[in-house]
C-alpha cells in the first residue's frame, strides 16, 4: 500500500516536472484546476458509492456457496465460482485470503481461476464504488457485456491445461 | 459544485443497502459499515488525487491527436496490446486507475483500448501479482492462472468495439477541451 502510494506520487512529480519545463507554472495550474473540477463531480457521488458497497458486503452470504466449487464439480463449477467471484467483497487484502481458504479446502484449479478472474473482471464493490461514479453506467454495461465470457473462459482453458499436465 | 443526476442515482442506491443492512443485520452494524466507509475514504484520497493529478497532466503531455492514433478506433489490435501492458503495468487501487482511463477517455481513446486496459489492470496487474497472489497462491497456481488470463484483455477489447455496435452501448464522444 505504502509502496504504492510512493510510486503513484513519484509519477505525480515526474509528470509534473515534465509538464513544468514545457509550458511552465501556466500548464501546471491549469492540470491542477482541471484534476479539482473532476473532483468536483465526484464529491458527494464518491462517499455515498463507498458507503454503498460497504452495505452491501454485510449483507451478502458468500460463505454459504462455497461447498460447490470443489475438482469434481466441473463446467458447473466453474460458473458458479465465476459468479462467486463476482460477488466477492472487498479488495485483494480480502478475497486472496478467502481463495487461499478454498485452495486449500480442496477447491479445484480451474474453479479457482474462474473464481478470481471472476473477482477481477466484475467485483461488484469496486464497480459500485468507482467504476460506476468515475466512468458512469454506460460504460460499466459496456464493459460487463464485453467481460462477461472471461471468467468462463479462464476456468475451461485452465482445465485444458490442467488435463495437459496430469497427462505429461 | 451541485446535486446532480447521478447523485441521487447513488443516494437511492446507499438508502436502499443502508434500509436493507438495518433490516437484515442491524443497526450496530450499519454504524460500523458507516464507519468503514468513512475510513476508506480517508484512505483512497491521496490516491484518488494522484490519479486525477496523472490524468491531467497526461492530457496536457500527450497531444489529442496523438491518443486518437495510438488508442482510438483506427488503432486496431495494436492499440489493444498497447492498452492491455499500460493496465498491467499500471500500480495501485481503482481510485488511481479510473481517473486516469477516465482521462484517456476524454482524450480521445476508443471503448475498446479502455476496456482492454481495465480488464488487464484487473486480471493481470503486476501489482497485485507480486503482493498478494504469488505469496498466498503459490506459484503453482499463479503461472496457471496467468497464462490463462493472458489473451482475455484483449478479447474484452474487441467485443467491446464490436458492441458499441449497438446504440444505446456506444460511449459518447468525447467533449473537447
Amino acid at each position: 500500500m505504502i509502496v504504492a502510494l510512493v510510486i503513484i506520487w513519484g509519477i505525480v512529480v515526474v509528470l509534473s516536472l515534465q509538464v513544468w519545463q514545457r509550458m511552465g507554472v501556466t500548464g501546471l495550474t491549469a492540470s491542477s484546476q482541471s484534476a479539482i473540477q473532476q473532483f468536483k463531480g465526484l464529491m458527494f457521488r464518491l462517499p455515498l458509492a463507498l458507503l454503498m458497497a460497504s452495505f452491501l458486503v454485510r449483507i451478502i452470504p458468500v460463505e454459504t456457496m462455497t461447498a460447490t466449487i470443489g475438482p469434481q464439480s466441473g463446467l458447473l463449477g466453474i460458473a458458479i465460482a465465476s459468479v462467486l467471484g463476482g460477488i466477492l467483497p472487498g479488495g485483494p487484502m480480502t478475497s486472496f485470503p478467502i481463495a487461499l481458504i478454498f485452495l486449500q479446502g480442496g477447491a479445484g484449479i480451474p474453479q479457482l481461476v474462474s473464481l478470481i478472474a471472476g473477482w477481477s473482471v466484475f467485483a461488484l464493490h469496486r464497480l459500485l464504488a468507482y467504476e460506476a461514479p468515475i466512468m458512469g453506467w454506460r460504460f460499466v454495461a459496456l464493459r460487463v457485456l464485453s467481460s462477461l465470457a472471461l471468467p468462463l473462459l479462464a476456468g475451461l482453458l485452465a482445465q485444458v491445461v490442467v488435463l495437459a499436465i496430469t497427462f505429461y | 459544485m451541485k446535486f446532480t443526476r447521478p447523485d441521487y442515482v447513488f443516494l437511492f442506491l446507499a438508502t436502499v443497502s443502508g434500509a436493507l443492512c438495518y433490516v437484515m443485520v442491524g443497526p450496530g452494524v450499519v454504524l460500523e459499515a458507516t464507519g468503514d466507509a468513512a475510513w476508506l475514504l480517508l484512505i483512497i484520497l491521496p490516491q484518488l488525487a494522484a490519479g486525477l493529478l496523472i490524468g491531467a497532466l497526461l492530457q496536457r503531455l500527450v497531444s489529442r491527436e496523438k491518443i486518437t492514433r495510438t488508442l482510438g478506433e483506427g488503432s486496431g489490435i495494436h492499440g489493444l496490446l498497447l492498452a492491455s501492458l499500460a493496465g498491467s503495468l499500471t500500480p495501485g487501487g481503482p481510485f488511481t486507475s479510473f481517473p486516469l482511463v477516465h482521462a484517456f477517455w476524454m482524450a480521445g481513446a476508443d471503448a475498446g483500448t479502455l476496456i482492454a486496459y481495465v480488464t488487464s489492470w484487473s486480471l493481470l496487474g503486476l501489482n497485485r501479482l507480486i503482493v498478494w497472489e504469488l505469496p498466498l497462491m503459490g506459484w503453482e497456481f499463479t503461472w496457471v492462472r496467468i497464462l490463462v488470463c493472458l489473451p482475455l484483455p484483449i478479447l474484452a477489447g474487441l467485443l467491446a468495439r464490436w458492441l458499441t455496435r449497438i446504440s444505446v452501448l456506444a460511449l459518447a464522444k468525447a467533449p473537447a477541451e
